[in-house]
């Protein structure tokens, strides 16, 4: 499976890491692969999390050969649709 | 912004985010809501939310819109700040006597660069309302005038520490219909916030995600919200077309806060 789209976010700390990723997914239809480069540490730990938790499928995690200590490369499988409907209230 | 969008290997695409890196920054807590991405804050920066009335129980909610990334804030209020209006979330002491919207214009302005904070200009068309008029006529008539425009709007009856608002998205029962008809409610607590934080929310969200929020009346009682649909009042022009005035939102008396 081929990424559609890949995003270098190495240079980002929490909380934009998963901001822009989200963003980027959100250019995706649902099913399309979207790789993410993250820097080790809580980017590495916390965008996997937050992408699998609002719906989205986890499909890699791997060191980034060409990156720093600790750098990972994700793939992320957009899910169908978000977790939650907005709308505020309930 | 470094190395984002950056295509890596064969069959990678260049993803183009549209938000620059400040934006994202400032609004990054808000962009993780679920529901509300990329193209919701981009309506945000484009709109122009006009809010009738610039009193105390509104000053919260005109600071919520301003940070929430409103583009353009039109403040229609002829009146100086009161004492009563001195809460502490845009007007102090010092800005009593001030008219109103100098003084919101100068304390909205300090909260945030992306937000123009100007007196409504006559004429000029919003693509959202919030009505915090100071009596019922008042907003009986802003509001008429948002519906027969296709304005969405949210109007505010603020009662002590709570009250109600009313949300109406074009083509939904308008305030006459769903308004508060067992009285006039309480002068507003000075400081209380909640009611007009709700208000400022649902107005966010009706331009932000204008096909997620329904017609709904929230009613604040001692901090607990009551969520539900409105309802057309049988006969009212609300019902037919956008421009037909509604009969209900004849002459008024009584006030709505």
């Amino acid at each position: 499976m081929t990424p559609r789209a890949t995003v270098d976010l190495r240079a980002y700390a929490c909380p934009l890491t998963f901001v822009k990723t989200r963003i980027a997914l959100e250019r995706l239809a649902a099913g399309e692969v979207l790789e993410v480069w993250l820097a080790g540490g809580e980017p590495a730990e916390s965008v996997p999390r937050s992408a699998a938790d609002e719906g989205h499928r986890v499909l890699r995690v791997e060191a980034l050969a060409a990156g720093g200590a600790g750098d990972v490369r994700v793939w992320l499988e957009k899910g169908a649709a978000s977790v939650r409907a907005p709308g505020g209230l309930p | 912004m470094a190395g984002e969008g950056r295509g890596v290997g064969p069959g990678a695409g260049r993803i183009a985010l549209t938000l620059a890196d400040d934006r994202i920054a400032r609004f990054s807590r808000q962009l993780l809501l679920p529901g509300f991405g990329e193209a919701a804050q981009e309506r945000l920066a484009a709109a122009r939310v006009r809010a009738v009335g610039a009193g105390g129980a509104v000053s919260a909610a005109l600071a919520y819109l301003v940070q929430a990334g409103v583009g353009r804030l039109w403040i229609d209020d002829a009146e100086p700040v009161a004492p009563a209006d001195a809460t502490g979330w845009i007007y102090g002491q010092a800005d009593v006597g001030t008219p109103r919207v100098d003084a919101a214009r100068d304390a909205l302005r300090a909260l945030s660069r992306f937000c123009d904070v100007e007196a409504y200009p006559a004429g000029g068309v919003p693509t959202a309302t919030l009505v915090a008029a100071p009596s019922l006529a008042q907003a009986l008539h802003a509001a008429e005038a948002a519906r027969r425009a296709g304005v969405p709007h949210v109007v505010l009856e603020p009662d002590a520490d709570g009250g109600a608002i009313v949300t109406v998205p074009p083509g939904a029962p308008c305030y006459a219909c769903a308004r508060s008809t067992t009285g006039a409610g309480r002068p507003p607590l000075p400081g209380a916030a909640a009611l007009a934080a709700l208000a400022a929310s649902e107005l966010v969200h009706l331009v932000a995600t204008p096909d997620a929020v329904p017609g709904r009346r929230v009613d604040l009682v001692r901090g607990v919200a009551t969520v539900r649909p409105t309802s057309r009042l049988a006969g009212c022009a609300c019902g037919a077309a956008p421009g037909a005035q509604s009969p209900a939102t004849g002459p008024a008396s009584g006030s709505a806060n």
